[in-house]
């Protein structure tokens, strides 16, 4: 009965086999990989232990929640593909932590008139594979977003067959219809300028070969694991101060705050509330915080009884006590939300209070809108924040009379059924990914965007839809800011939310870096960052 | 033999047509639009219609269900991921070499710990080194992977900071998930070998065997190991294959990226043509494995072998 023996070993020789000589995890990305960069494990271990000087510069390791999905410009546009790309792709322009308008690809712009905004480009830029940058690429890019399933939003008020290149480096956008928040939606990352030639040699491709003008560019992707980027050194700019970067994807919360306390990632996005304590007390470690542009709400049908009487609406605002709801389900991080929009987005109305918590009153004015017995259902998706959120506002309406229950709804039916208008009450998110109140009420107060296109409370107000329209077509700063105070006033007092929460950014990092910028928009632009020892 | 595999390989079409249709079915009626469920609540109304028309979303179910299989036998062809575009077929393979590379160290653990100790168990059956290693068997069995990673993560990151705590590319990051998936492992082989052996122990071969007077060791190695070995053989199949499948928990705790972690991402963002391509290819390599051992009983054991001629 040698056979058994003979088997065995045959097994485990197989095994040996298998697991060693299967290829390095290098993706499915032919282009860019470097062939000097062949695996050499002695090589790949240097980044796992920072503390050890590098001979050569060190790469900065980022880690976030999810590998990215596209690297194409104009592709997925999910927070983690944004984070990368926009380091390697320039917009025209940008917003800065502030909500400024800073210059990039273009230096100064000028409104010709209600639909047309002249930009002038930068000269002597060049593309990642060579290509000079000009105005034809700016209409090409642009026409290319236009005609994008994932970024077509951002950029679909510009009129594509209009655009015009004046000369090499002067371009003229024209909107379909006049857009005062043109600058915002142009310095949003899915209006990225990339280059046709590049587009065309990409072919099949072109998820995993960028080439923007940014200050770095790809140089490796082993997708669902990581991806190293490298300084552009012709970069237009002041070069970026660190070589390599490299965004790993760490999909477990709490393991990204373990690689950061024991020095595997410099950087992690996305800290749990409940680790901040970790990064705080670590003496090695820094904390960034800062609020951002998202904002949760638990949304009424405005259209169906009771919800449809603006004092019941008004009543469960002040019956529900935020201050408990963020600090037991946020963890204290983000703030109670006052209105419509979180402050930090151009043109809130920040003289709002919030509803105050009072169930007293809340029970006055059901009893005054003669709805003392409601009863209602608040959905939400297998979400553990709404639910729980769900869970705490259902007792809290239960305190004054009304008898609430909370349901659970598979995210795809929930999506359908709260845009047929099936609900009494909703949770949900927005984010004002532009930064402009535009994008963070329009969609979801107009009474022309009821159900899927974002207003799902069915909140119909004509003074509202004539602001919103003022507020999108002015393009005069102080008028559309008139216009947006005054509408988010009347919000809050129509109350077709509660309003729920804003969100807070949380990143970790090293002490040992520095440079480093949140930004509201979620995405950080590395090129400034260094390491120190 | 050669008719047998022939026919054991003309065996997988209706297991995979079986797979692919029912994996469909269920996919078609879940309820949500994917275009909206992949471009998210903010996409316009022109953007979800091009999504709709790109990935053929607007044919009915028959049509659909035929053009899948169509392309799918015609061109190899599994459809494109909703999220991002890529073949699923490319995405799929693309995760494999390291889902193969985690579950053959898993398994390679799991060998060199289970067999050895399931042998010793058996032959000093009731000793206290049997008691003890039941023990740890039975820990290993009932205790969740995902705890046992966070434990050793725990234990030798965090607290010793000897091993990084994720990642899949240098040795380090090895060691941690295939100790987690070895010692799981290890404890279904050495009760599967323990076991076995004690039956085989017992027979009257293995008395004869004494009686004529062969050293203690080769009884144990030659005619009772031998004897024992299609189960083990068996359960380390099983094991193997199954892990091949994605060792999901695994995968999750230490960001492995492999086919398990896919699967699980691309069940959260709805992402079906990447799901059902998933589990097709599971199916598949399950069916395979299963195959392997088959085919490995008749090498061990001239009995079933002659059942083949």
């Amino acid at each position: 009965m040698k056979r058994s023996w003979q088997i065995l070993a045959l097994l485990m020789v197989l095994l040996l086999v298998v697991t060693s000589c299967s290829p390095a995890p290098t993706g499915d990305d032919p282009a860019p990989a470097d062939p000097a960069e062949t695996e050499d494990p002695a090589d790949e271990e240097e980044p796992e232990e920072p503390a050890e000087p590098a001979d050569e510069e060190e790469e900065l390791i980022i880690a976030q929640g999810a590998d990215a999905v596209s690297l194409d410009p104009h592709g997925q546009n999910d927070q983690s593909s944004s984070r990368v790309r926009v380091q390697m792709f320039d917009t025209l322009l940008m917003q800065d932590k502030n909500m400024e308008f800073q210059p990039l690809l273009a230096t100064s712009w000028e409104q010709i008139d209600d639909l047309t905004v002249e930009f002038k480009l930068r000269e002597g830029v060049k593309f990642h594979n060579g290509e000079d940058f000009g105005a034809k690429d700016v209409i090409y890019s642009i026409q290319r977003a236009i005609a994008s399933p994932q970024a077509g939003h951002i950029v679909d008020m510009i009129d594509g067959d209009k655009l015009e290149e004046v000369d090499n480096l002067t371009v003229r956008v024209v909107t379909k219809e006049p857009f005062g928040p043109l600058l915002a939606h142009l310095s949003h990352p899915a209006a990225a300028i990339t280059n046709e030639k590049a587009v065309t040699d990409a072919g099949d491709d072109i998820d995993i070969t960028p080439v923007g003008t940014g200050p770095y560019k790809l140089k490796e992707w082993a997708r669902g694991d990581y991806i190293i980027l490298e300084r552009n050194d012709d970069y237009w700019g002041e070069p970026a101060k660190t070589k390599t970067i490299r965004f790993r994807a760490v999909s477990e919360n709490a393991n990204r705050t373990i690689e950061l306390e024991t020095g595997g990632v410099h950087i992690a996005y996305d800290i749990l509330p409940n680790d901040i304590s970790k990064v705080e007390d670590n003496s090695d470690l820094q904390l960034f915080r800062d609020k951002n542009f998202s904002t949760t709400y638990v949304g009424f049908n405005a259209q169906k009884e009771p919800f449809d009487n603006k004092l019941v609406r008004q009543a469960i605002n002040h019956a529900v006590n935020m201050d408990e709801i963020v600090e037991a389900v946020y963890y204290g991080t983000g703030n109670k939300a006052s209105g419509p929009l979180g402050a930090n987005v151009t043109f809130a109305n920040t003289e709002l209070e919030p509803y105050e918590y009072n169930p007293e009153l809340a029970k006055e004015m059901l009893a005054e809108a003669g709805a003392e017995d409601i009863s209602l259902v608040i959905w939400t998706n297998d979400n553990k924040i709404r639910m729980d959120i769900a869970e705490i506002m259902q007792n809290q309406l239960q305190a004054v009379g009304i008898n609430a229950t909370s349901e659970v709804v598979e995210w795809g039916a929930y999506l359908s059924q709260t845009a047929a208008g099936e609900h009494d009450m909703f949770i949900l998110g927005w984010t004002t990914v532009t930064g402009d109140a535009d994008y963070g009420l329009y969609a979801l107060f107009h009474s022309s965007q009821f159900g899927d296109a974002g207003n799902r409370t069915f909140y119909k107000n004509e003074r509202v839809d004539e602001l919103l329209e003022i507020g999108r077509t002015a393009t005069s700063v102080e008028d559309r800011e008139a216009a947006y105070k005054e509408a988010q006033e009347i919000i809050r007092e129509d109350a077709p939310w509660i309003f729920t929460w804003n969100g807070e950014d949380l990143t970790g990092a090293s002490n040992r870096v520095s440079g480093f910028e949140l930004h509201p928009a979620g995405h950080y632009r590395l090129h400034n960052v260094s390491l120190g020892n | 033999m050669l008719r047998y595999i022939a026919r054991r390989l003309l065996l997988l079409i209706p297991v995979i047509l079986g797979v692919t249709l029912i994996t469909f079915t269920m996919l078609y009626f879940t309820p949500g639009d994917p275009a909206r469920l992949t471009l998210g609540e903010q996409a316009g109304a022109e953007q979800l219609e091009q999504f709709r028309e790109i990935h053929g979303l607007n044919d009915g179910y028959v049509v659909r269900f035929v053009n899948y299989i169509k392309n799918a036998v015609f061109h190899q062809d599994l459809g494109l991921s909703y999220r991002n575009r890529q073949p699923v077929f490319a995405e799929v393979a693309s995760r494999f070499p390291t889902t193969l590379k985690l579950a053959g160290l898993g398994v390679l653990v799991a060998i060199s710990i289970g067999i050895p100790v399931g042998i010793i168990s058996a032959t000093k059956q009731y000793s206290l080194f049997d008691s003890v290693s039941m023990i740890f068997a039975l820990i290993g069995v009932s205790m969740p992977n995902f705890w046992q990673g966070m434990l050793m993560i725990l234990f030798f990151s965090v607290y010793l900071k000897w091993l990084p705590s994720s990642g899949f590319n240098t040795f380090q990051q090895m060691i941690l998930p295939a100790l987690t998936i070895g010692t799981s492992t290890a404890a279904v082989i050495t009760r599967m070998t323990r076991s076995s052996m004690l039956e085989v122990i017992r027979q009257d071969y293995i008395r004869t065997a004494r009686a004529k007077g062969q050293k203690e060791s080769k009884i144990i190695t030659r005619h009772a190991l031998g004897n024992a070995m299609i189960p083990i053989v068996t359960v380390i199949g099983l094991q193997f294959g199954y892990l091949l499948g994605g060792a999901v928990l695994t995968e999750s705790i230490f960001g492995i990226p492999g086919v398990g972690r896919l699967m699980v991402d691309a069940i959260k963002q709805k992402d079906y043509p990447v799901v059902q391509g998933g589990v097709l290819f599971i199916a598949v390599t399950f069916s395979v494995v299963n195959l392997f051992i088959d085919i490995l009983y008749a090498y061990l054991d001239p009995r079933i072998r002659s059942q083949y001629k």
